[in-house]
């Protein structure tokens, strides 16, 4: 309840900022406060951003599809969109600063910007998708305009809350009616996917393909009435079932039938409790014995979203895989011969064919699982393409973050994605580290298209077992996870971790620091990732960790702090949280009881 | 996209309200006129191929609104222009007489200052005339640009306005083969240095 308040007095805030009357109707478009001048300077400022962030031709549509939307939702008359057009073909993209400026004065905006990062949030999600695109250009538009990006988080979250009490609220015929259509797309999706199914003992809910005549009743509601409120009304009810896949259950839900090709094991693992409009799947890239002999415990500190998953697949060959990394280093070679063997690996002097015999024995345990991994890795990442492409996580953006082999799965993963239609908007960022894979631009160029959002590549100069390991496995010599990959894309970000890890297995030991280092938020920290890059990002790594975990007396704090920002919103409730902050949704959920 | 195009100019067409920006554009581009045309909301965008002097030029116009309520964006638009069209109306001395405030404005937020500038006098089909021709060619003439008189209405002058500002620029190398070398946004991938040119500074105009 509170978290629905949260969104309505946000609603009602930026109502009172137009200065009209009836503070009681939550939620009025912000097409209908801003001038016709600042909401020119809006969809430019987007056409602009939507050309920079996604220039190519194969984006087109997706361009020219939102901006039509968009002159539509600001109302805006059919004469501006030869211009708006031209602005998203990467025309006229001299006045970005201009547009921000201008927007930013404007007296609604200049009281609370956030505004604007709420009614591109329900812009995006009017249809019960949320590509990855749109919030890629969410976090843009935000930085150009400077608001910081935990507000985004926030807003999803709080939006998230009030969509799910509505659900609760579903009538029962209209329940009845949705699970007789879910039976019959269960039949048929058991013929579409082939490749394994869905079970698992829960409901299997909505997919965004049976929402589609929902949304289209209810889209009229959602843009046609208040916006942010109407979300979370009959329409949102379709809207969030499309947004979470197989209601409910998503991607714990699936449970491979079969064996599906080579691969023996595949499952996803909760890391989280909480629900996200954005989740992240993790990838282990080996397990070994004792701590780390499980799939999750690398990722203990990650928080990326407050809704993470694990990918665990073919255990057995991984935990051989580990035995063997773990002989190599503690044992079975000597420190002489380790050093002996990480200057003839980082030398380079040696090819392939030449190995002194003595290395060729620390060969002899590692290649064999090594190379089994190597294979089932791929054949993984292409089951995974599959599943995300088929929407089992809902309609909703994806970050992988992977390291060693795990890094490979999802490069394999985003190649097939970029072989099959309609991949577009599902990966919003990708972390690889220390990936086995090519390190060649052209192998990457088309996996790029793939992503929205960033792709990072992690790598370390001095990873000499990645080195030695991958030496005859291919014949290649580039290895991301050796050097940056020079590929010329916006997207492409490479990060030289040598500083942070000493070795291959410290992708595993140092998660954390890594996390860090990436920029990617985890549990404990609250400051800024040191490494962030492109500038449209960038508020995003200082951002928001700490609204999650922040206690209940530093929250109260920081609420006076802002409350000078959201006065109207605590005048309107005052009980619930300010909107700016927002809390952990154990407190919402708190305070909503009290 | 288009292979024999010589490069891409940015053009933009500035004056006041009321004054026939939008009708100018449009008897160019689509040889149409409407004497009901709406006021233009923010700017208004189109492109057009012409060939002059056998090379063909593609241009991009922006036609910026001229209402006061709009006047905040006109800035973002002139970055990155390299020619003007400058519009008033010969019935309205009024909107001859805020000429000087539309140059201040060109000066202020042009990037470049040798950008080529057309003065145009709209309406002359028009019987109350209020600004006399020479009135409107001395100004010209002091602010060194290029003039003519037209009406959007009666289609007089509009084509040859558009080609001698395009003349123009084609003349003047520097001011378009660099900048569509290393431009941020590229207008076309197809642009290639300067084929034609000609002479620098081969400067006739219709003085």
């Amino acid at each position: 309840m509170a978290a629905e308040e949260k969104w309505k007095s946000l609603a009602s805030k930026q109502h009172s900022g137009a200065g009209e009357a009836g503070g009681k109707e939550p939620g009025v478009l912000l097409s209908q406060q801003l001038a016709e001048p600042g909401r020119f300077a809006y969809a430019a400022l987007c056409g602009i951003s939507l050309a920079w962030l996604f220039p190519e031709e194969e984006q087109s549509s997706f361009r020219m599809g939102f901006i039509e939307g968009f002159v539509k939702w600001l109302d805006l008359p059919d004469a501006v969109l030869p211009a708006m057009t031209a602005f998203a073909n990467g025309l006229g993209g001299e006045g970005t600063e201009t547009f921000a400026q201008l927007l930013l004065q404007d007296p609604i905006l200049k009281e609370n910007p956030v505004v604007i990062t709420q009614d591109l949030l329900s812009f995006s999600l009017r249809d019960g998708h949320y590509d990855a695109r749109a919030r890629v250009l969410i976090c843009h538009i935000t930085w150009l305009l400077r608001i910081p990006l935990e507000e985004l988080e926030v807003l999803e979250e709080s939006l998230l809350e009030s969509l799910k009490e509505q659900k609760e609220e579903e009538s029962e015929t209209a329940e009845a009616a949705r699970k007789k259509k879910e039976r019959r797309k269960k039949l048929k999706r058991y013929l579409l996917i082939g490749l394994a199914t869905v079970g698992g003992g829960t409901v299997i809910g909505l997919t965004g393909g049976l929402a589609a005549p929902l949304v289209a009743a209810g889209a009229a509601t959602v843009i046609g009435s208040a916006g942010a409120a109407a979300l979370g009304s009959t329409a949102g009810i379709a809207v969030m079932a499309s947004l979470f896949g197989a209601a409910g259950a998503g991607l714990t839900g699936y449970k491979m039938k079969k064996r599906v090709g080579a691969i023996e094991e595949f499952e996803f693992l909760p890391l989280t409790e909480g629900k996200q409009l954005h989740i992240t799947i993790a990838i282990t890239g080996w397990l070994c014995p004792g701590k780390y002999g499980s799939f999750t415990a690398p990722w203990s500190s990650m928080l990326q979203s407050s809704e993470q998953y694990c990918l665990a697949w073919e255990s057995k060959y991984l935990m051989e895989l580990g035995n063997a990394l773990d002989t190599l280093l503690n044992g079975f070679v000597n420190m002489m011969a380790q050093e002996a063997l990480k200057f003839t690996v980082l030398s380079g002097i040696v090819t392939a064919l030449t190995w002194p015999t003595s290395l060729l024995t620390v060969a002899n345990v590692i290649d064999n699982p090594w190379g089994v991994c190597l294979h089932r890795s791929a054949e993984v990442g292409k089951h995974l393409a599959h599943i995300l492409l088929s929407r089992q996580q809902g309609k909703r953006p994806v970050t992988l973050i992977g390291f060693s082999l795990g890094a490979r799965v999802i490069y394999f993963c985003l190649q097939e994605m970029a072989q099959e239609k309609d991949f577009q908007g599902i990966i919003e960022d990708v972390v690889l580290l220390g990936a086995p894979v090519e390190g060649d631009p052209k192998y990457w160029k088309p996996i790029a298209k793939v992503v929205s959002g960033r792709i990072i590549n992690g790598y370390c100069r001095g990873d000499w077992l990645l080195g030695f390991v991958y030496r005859t496995s291919s014949a290649q010599i580039n290895v991301a996870g050796l050097q940056p990959v020079d590929l010329e894309d916006r997207r492409m970000v490479n990060m030289d971790l040598s500083s942070v890890v000493n070795g291959h297995l410290d992708y595993m030991k140092q998660m954390d620091t890594i996390l860090k280092a990436v920029g990617i938020k985890t549990k404990e920290e609250k400051g800024s990732g040191s490494f962030s890059s492109p500038p449209a990002r960038q508020s995003q790594q200082a951002a928001g960790s700490g609204t999650q975990k922040e206690e209940g007396t530093e929250q109260e704090e920081d609420e006076d702090v802002a409350a000078s920002d959201a006065l109207s919103a605590s005048a309107h409730c005052p009980d619930s949280p300010s909107p700016v902050l927002g809390g952990t949704k154990e407190q919402t959920a708190g305070e909503g009881a009290s | 996209m288009d292979e024999d195009v010589l490069t891409t100019l940015k053009i933009l067409i500035i004056g006041e309200s009321g004054v026939g920006k939008s009708s100018l554009l449009l008897r160019f581009t689509d040889d149409t006129f409407d004497p009901e045309l709406a006021a233009t909301i923010g700017v208004d965008f189109k492109v057009k191929t012409i060939s002059v002097d056998g090379n063909k030029a593609k241009l991009a116009i922006w036609d910026t609104a001229g209402q006061e309520r709009f006047r905040t964006l006109t800035p973002s638009y002139y970055r990155g222009a390299q020619g003007v069209i400058l519009v008033y109306d010969v019935t309205r001395r009024d909107t001859f007489v805020k000429l000087d405030n539309w140059l201040n404005e060109l000066e202020t937020y042009c990037t470049r200052n040798d950008i080529v500038k057309m003065l145009v006098g709209n309406k002359i089909d028009k019987e109350n005339r209020d600004v006399d021709r020479n009135e409107g060619l001395k100004f010209a003439r002091k602010h060194s640009m290029l003039f003519i008189e037209a009406s959007a209405k009666t289609c007089d002058g509009v084509q040859c306005a558009f080609e001698e500002l395009v003349e123009k620029i084609i003349q003047t190398p520097g001011l378009w083969e660099s900048e569509s070398q290393n431009r941020g946004v590229k207008l076309s991938s197809k642009e290639e240095g300067y084929g034609g040119g000609g002479a620098c500074g081969g400067y006739c105009s219709m003085l």
